[in-house]
């Protein structure tokens, strides 16, 4: 008996990544408006391994023993379904040509990955809505369910199911093809790719209510859609530059919450948590967007993510450098939020005065009311220059906007500690 | 030491509604079942349910049915040892079948 048969062994997600890439092989197959086939299919597939390999045993090549078995359901289903009569033999030679292909042949892996890049550009096509294409991507290329795409956005399973629908029938109005566009299509498909990709990465990114692990897998998933796209010959510099950016910022997940699930502020993280692997993929993809003129927001956040992570210690970190890059940020994407993200670094270079006038002009913007981070960055300022009763006002402010339950302790700590000192008479 | 076999009920339309990943998840739990050293025989059984041969006017008949009502089929077994029926219990309690379905525990005769 093999190794893998005696342990049972399998490498983590294994069932995920190859049910995605399978999916998108057979969707090449069966055409764009036959998605749910090719789901089907996949799934009898996986489900043919839960039912005989607890009992004889995993087999050596796993995932090729999946694909082998997918393309058999594949063959049966062909046959069976009358939809795809008149190249119903067309698919059949075909399915038959990759299920005998060798295990591992560079060939297959290579039109493997093709047909994950061609799924990849589909699904993000910009005529689908950006919260279908996120729901559509994760469902076919990266084999979540619909429960696991609710659980991940906070959901429900019907809303989730819903985007679905929609997003195949728009596949099937709009007769998207899985072409891979050219030439100046290409430039515009490629961009709205990224942001897809890039929303997929915030969404696990941001703290929301709980820490399911499931967005930490969402994190992942974009990161390893990215470097999909990144591997392939139509990356240009800002698809490095998003590469680098998410591996940078996935290298410190650990790093960001204690074990009581609540957050740990930069300043106080445990950098020997940092994940090495991720930062020098984070620079070697950073290296990469160098290339060209372009500066991107993805290049621009990618070097302050960059310039966090060269420093060996939160005392040593290059601030003035980060703000001009945040300078370059705001000129790029002058949004209220980065303008306040801003403001932190101005403290840190020139002083927590300096910052309060560069955050008073936000508080009248309406895009930041019930914003919970605008009265927090203002709390602790004030209370770094030892204003405890005003710092106080501002966290209570905090507290009635909507925040995780995590940050909403933590602000409440902040409370305590202006109180405390209040009461001792140092404000 | 006493056989007991545990019988594996569960609707087999329930399992297509996994994930991949809870798939996989099932597949290493159930495996380590296999793999524990009180587990003697596991087997799983097609979820197409299966013909009934009885006998009609003296005389075998096979057919479809009459299936009860409940969603849920045998759809496999294990047979573990155990000290008595109440240790064979006791270790079921730990059985994944629990998540997707119910375990019937019998004592096997004459083991």
């Amino acid at each position: 008996m093999t190794a893998a048969a005696e342990t049972g062994s399998l490498l983590e997600h294994l069932f995920r990544h190859q049910a995605g890439r399978m999916v998108a092989h057979l969707t090449r197959l069966f055409g764009p408006a036959n998605i749910d086939l090719a789901e089907e299919t996949v799934q009898e597939a996986m489900l043919r391994a839960l039912q005989s390999w607890p009992y004889e045993g995993v087999p050596e090549n796993a995932g090729a023993w999946l694909f082998r078995v997918a393309h058999n359901a594949a063959i049966d289903a062909v046959r069976r379904n009358r939809l795809l009569s008149d190249k119903s033999d067309a698919i059949v030679r075909e399915l038959s040509r990759s299920a005998s292909a060798p295990e591992d042949s560079p060939d297959l892996e290579e039109q493997l990955r093709d047909d994950e890049l061609r799924m990849i550009f589909m699904c993000c096509h910009p005529d689908i809505s950006q919260d279908s294409s996120v729901a559509l991507s994760l469902k076919t290329v990266s084999g979540f369910s619909v429960r696991e795409i609710a659980r991940a956005f906070l959901a429900d399973d019907a809303a989730v199911a819903q985007r679905l629908v929609r997003a195949k029938s728009q596949i099937r109005e709009r007769r998207l093809t899985l072409d891979m566009p050219r030439g100046a299509e290409l430039k515009s498909r490629l961009a709205s790719v990224l942001d897809v990709i890039y929303f997929m990465f915030n969404e696990g990114y941001t703290a929301h209510e709980g820490q399911d692990l499931i967005r930490r897998d969402l994190c992942f998933e974009a990161l390893r859609l990215g470097c999909l796209v990144a591997a392939s010959s139509i990356a240009i510099p800002s698809v490095h530059a998003l590469v680098a950016l998410m591996a940078f910022q996935v290298s410190r997940l650990a790093a960001r919450v204690d074990e009581a699930g609540d957050p740990v502020p930069f300043e106080f993280q445990d950098h020997g948590l940092w994940d090495q692997h991720l930062i020098g993929l984070g620079f070697h993809h950073f290296d990469r967007s160098m290339a060209g003129d372009e500066v991107s927001e993805y290049h621009v956040q990618a070097a302050i993510a960059a310039t966090y992570a060269r420093a060996p210690e939160w005392h040593a970190v290059d601030w003035p450098m980060i703000l001009r890059l945040y300078d370059q940020f705001l000129a790029i994407n002058p949004s209220p939020v980065v303008a306040l993200n801003r403001a932190v670094v101005v403290s840190k270079v020139q002083g927590p005065e300096e910052a309060l006038d560069v955050i008073a002009p936000l508080e009248n913007n309406s895009k930041l009311r019930s914003y919970y981070l605008l009265p927090a960055v203002r709390g602790h300022l004030l209370l770094e220059l030892g204003r405890h009763s005003e710092a106080a006002a501002c966290f209570r402010a905090a507290l009635v906007c909507p925040c995780s339950e995590p940050e909403r302790r933590f602000l409440r700590r902040k409370l305590t500690d202006c109180e405390r000192a209040t009461i001792l008479g140092q404000s | 030491m006493p056989q007991y076999m545990l019988l594996l009920y569960s609707d087999p339309a329930a399992w297509m509604k996994l994930s991949p990943e809870e798939m996989q998840k099932a597949t290493e739990k159930y495996f380590a079942w296999t793999k524990k050293p009180f587990t003697r025989d596991s087997k799983r059984l097609a979820d197409e349910p299966g013909r009934v041969i009885r006998s009609v006017g003296g005389k075998p008949k096979a057919t479809d049915g009459p299936y009860s009502e409940t969603k849920e089929i045998l759809g496999g077994y294990y047979t573990i040892e155990a000290a008595s029926y109440d240790e064979a219990v006791k270790l079921s309690l730990e059985h994944p079948q629990l998540e997707y379905g119910t375990v019937e525990v019998r004592q096997v005769y004459g083991s």
